[in-house]
C-alpha cells in the first residue's frame, strides 16, 4: 500500500506487510515467550542494565549508592549485562536485521518529513529518546513490556499506562507535525 | 500443565539466554516487517492516515491474550506462574502520558528504535543514544523520583480481578474493542488520507 | 454457505475468527479453574519409592546452620503453635493457604506439621501441581525435638561413635536444645523448650535468595 521512492540506487524496497499479519505473527512470538520462559517481552529493561553497569564503571561508589541502580546491578556476583532482556534486545537488533536485508529495506538514511531539516530531526530524536528512556523508567516499562506484553496479559497497570501513550502523542502531534508531514 | 517451560526447570539460566535471543529474533523480525522500523510510519499513527501502529499492536494483543487463555484453559499453561508486572497507576499514568510526548517527538520506541537503527536509520541510531540519556538522568534523578516511582503500588492486579467479572468476560470485551478499533482505523484512515504525503 | 465464506475478505476471516474466540472464552470462564490437576501416579510413586520426597530433621538442621537459602521451610501447623516456637527459618502456612502462595516449581520446598500426615498430604497436593521437588521433614516437628533438640544420647558410647556424638551436641546447642542421656526417662519439664524464641524471620520473610529484579521491561 506504500510506494517508495528512494534515492539510493537498487531495487526498491519490497512492501512491509499487511499490518494484521504482521501483528499475528508479533502475537505469537508474545506467546512463544509466555509459554517457553513465563515472561512478556521487553526492550527499556536492556537499556537500564547497560546504563547501570556504564555508570557502575565510571563510578563504582556511585552506582552502589543508588537503588536504582542497584536494582539492575544485583549483588554484584552477576554480570548485568548477561541478563535475559539484554539478550532478547540483541535478539531484536538482528531480527530487524535480517528482516531488513531481506526485504531489501537497509537504508542509511533519516525518517523524516519534507519540511524539516536532518539536523533538526535528528536534534528532535534525541529529545524524543531522552523523553522516553525517563518515562519508561517512570511507567516500569514501554511499549514492549507494559502495552505489548502487559496488555495481553490484561494487567490493570499496562493498561492505564497504554491508553495514557496514546493520549499523550496525540495531543503533542499537533506541535510536531512540521516533522513528520 | 507443563508450561511455562522455565517455571518448571524444564532449562537453565544458560539456555533461558539463548532462548531470549532467539524470541528476540522474531520479535524484531515482525516488528520490522509492519514497518516500525521507519519513525515516519510510526509517527502516523498520531495524524490519522496511516494507523498501522495500533493494527499491530492490537492484533497481537488479541492474538497472545486469546492464545494464552486457552492454552490455560485446556491445562497446559499455568496462568498462574506467568509474570504479571505490578501495577503501581499514578507513575504509570504520568510515565505513559510522558512516554506518549517522547514517541510524538521522536517517532520511536525502545524496541523499535532497535530495528530502525538496525536497517540503517540515523534517526533511530540517536533516538537509542536519548533514550540511554534519558534513563541515565532517572537514575541520576532517583532520590527525588523515588516517592513517586512507587506510589499507589497495587501489585499484580488484572482487569478481570479489578471490576470482578470472569477473565474470559475481558477477552471477549477486549477482542470488541480491538475489532471495533480496526472497523474504525480503516474509516479514519480514508478521513485522514489527504494527510498521507506525496513521498513515503 | 460456501457463497458466504467466498465473500469474505482476509480482513473479515480474521475478525470472524477472533471474535467467535471472544465469545467462546465468555462462556468458558475463567482460565485458572481449566489447569486441572491430573496426577501421574507413576511419577509419585516413583519419588517416594527413591525416598528423595522427604529430609531427616538432621539433614534440616545441617542446612540451617550452614545458612543455606535455597530451600523454602513451611510450618504447617497452627498460628500458635508457630507462635510458641518453630524451627529456625521457617514461614507459617495453613493448608489451605498453601495452594494460593507464589511458590516457583523450581523451588526446593521443605514441608513439617506436627506428626508427618498433615504435611504428607501437603506433599501430595504441591507434588500433583507439579512441585515435584518439594520434600517434607520426616516425622515431623516431633522428629525435630526428638533428634536435634532433645537427642538421646547412649549412656555408654563406643569410641567410634563419639564423634556423632559430639557433633549432635553441637548440633543440639545451636538450637537451643539439650542431649538427653539414655535410659532416664525425659521429663516433660525438660522437654518444655528453652530454645530462643523466632531468631527467625517472620512469617512471610523468607531467606531471600534475592532474585536480581523485576521480570518486567
Amino acid at each position: 500500500m506504500n510506494s517508495h521512492h528512494d534515492h539510493h540506487a537498487g531495487p526498491p524496497p519490497a512492501p512491509y506487510w499487511n499490518p494484521y499479519t504482521a501483528g499475528i505473527g508479533l502475537g505469537l512470538v508474545l506467546l512463544l515467550a509466555f509459554v517457553v520462559m513465563g515472561r512478556g517481552l521487553g526492550a527499556s529493561g536492556a537499556f537500564s542494565s547497560l546504563v547501570a553497569t556504564g555508570v557502575s564503571c565510571v563510578a563504582p561508589t556511585h552506582a552502589e549508592q543508588n537503588a536504582f541502580y542497584k536494582e539492575y546491578l544485583g549483588d554484584g556476583k552477576m554480570n548485568p549485562l548477561k541478563d535475559w532482556l539484554v539478550f532478547e534486545v540483541i535478539g531484536v537488533i538482528l531480527g530487524g536485521f535480517i528482516s531488513g536485508l531481506l526485504a531489501g529495506r537497509i537504508r542509511g538514511k533519516v525518517e523524516k518529513g519534507p519540511r524539516i531539516s536532518i539536523k533538526g530531526r535528528l536534534f528532535y530524536a534525541f529529545i524524543g529518546g531522552t523523553i522516553m528512556g525517563f518515562a519508561a523508567k517512570l511507567a516500569r516499562g514501554c511499549t514492549s513490556g507494559q502495552a505489548l506484553t502487559g496488555g495481553a496479559l490484561l494487567s490493570v497497570g499496562s493498561w492505564a499506562f497504554m491508553l495514557c501513550v496514546f493520549a499523550g502523542a496525540y495531543a503533542t502531534a499537533y506541535f510536531v507535525r512540521r516533522q513528520w508531514i | 500443565m507443563n508450561a511455562p517451560f522455565f517455571k518448571f526447570g524444564a532449562f537453565n539460566e544458560e539456555i533461558s539466554l539463548v532462548i531470549a535471543v532467539l524470541i528476540g529474533v522474531g520479535f524484531g523480525f515482525f516488528l520490522e516487517r509492519a514497518g516500525f522500523g521507519n519513525g515516519r510510519k510510526l509517527a502516523a499513527q498520531f495524524y490519522g492516515y496511516d494507523l498501522t501502529v495500533f493494527k499491530v499492536m492490537f492484533s497481537a494483543i488479541v492474538t497472545a491474550m486469546l492464545g494464552l487463555f486457552y492454552l490455560s484453559w485446556i491445562g497446559y499453561v499455568d496462568l498462574s506462574l506467568v509474570y504479571v508486572s505490578p501495577t503501581y497507576l499514578v507513575p504509570q499514568i504520568l510515565g505513559g502520558l510522558l512516554l506518549g510526548v517522547g514517541f510524538a517527538i521522536g517517532g520511536y520506541c525502545p524496541g523499535t528504535s532497535c530495528v530502525s537503527a538496525a536497517t540503517g536509520r540515523y534517526d533511530g541510531f540517536v533516538y537509542l543514544i536519548g533514550i540511554v540519556f534519558g534513563i541515565f538522568v532517572f537514575g541520576e534523578m532517583f532520590s527525588i523520583m523515588e516517592s513517586l516511582y512507587s506510589a499507589t503500588p497495587m501489585g499484580s492486579i488484572t482487569l478481570p480481578q479489578l471490576f470482578g467479572v470472569s477473565y474470559g468476560m475481558i477477552v471477549m470485551l477486549v477482542v470488541f474493542m480491538a475489532v471495533g478499533g480496526f472497523i474504525f482505523a480503516a474509516w479514519a484512515e480514508k478521513k485522514f488520507a489527504h494527510l498521507r504525503p506525496e513521498e513515503q | 454457505m460456501s457463497n458466504f465464506c467466498n465473500r469474505l475478505t482476509y480482513h473479515q476471516w480474521l475478525a470472524l475468527i477472533a471474535v467467535v474466540l471472544g465469545l467462546f472464552a465468555f462462556v468458558a470462564g475463567d482460565p485458572y479453574s481449566g489447569s486441572r490437576i491430573t496426577i501421574d501416579t507413576k511419577e509419585l510413586a516413583s519419588i517416594v519409592e527413591g525416598k528423595v520426597d522427604h529430609v531427616t530433621a538432621l539433614e534440616l538442621a545441617d542446612w540451617i546452620i550452614q545458612e543455606k537459602t535455597d530451600y523454602r521451610l513451611i510450618d504447617l501447623r497452627t498460628e500458635d503453635e508457630y507462635s510458641e516456637y518453630h524451627i529456625p527459618t521457617a514461614e507459617c502456612v495453613a493448608l489451605p493457604d498453601l495452594m494460593e502462595l507464589p511458590l516457583q516449581r523450581t523451588e526446593n520446598i521443605v514441608l513439617y506439621s506436627e506428626g508427618g500426615i498433615h504435611s504428607a498430604q501437603a506433599w501430595m497436593l504441591l507434588a500433583a501441581r507439579g512441585f515435584v521437588h518439594s520434600k517434607m521433614l520426616l516425622g515431623g516437628f516431633e522428629a525435630w525435638q526428638d533428634s536435634v533438640l532433645f537427642p538421646t544420647l547412649p549412656e555408654n558410647p563406643a569410641p567410634s561413635e563419639l564423634a556423632a556424638i559430639e557433633k549432635l551436641k553441637s548440633v543440639s546447642a545451636h538450637f537451643g536444645g539439650a542431649p538427653q542421656t539414655g535410659g532416664q526417662a525425659i521429663s516433660e519439664v525438660k522437654r518444655t523448650i528453652t530454645a530462643p524464641k523466632n531468631t527467625t524471620p517472620t512469617a512471610t520473610g523468607k531467606p531471600s535468595g534475592g532474585k536480581k529484579k523485576k521480570e518486567g521491561c
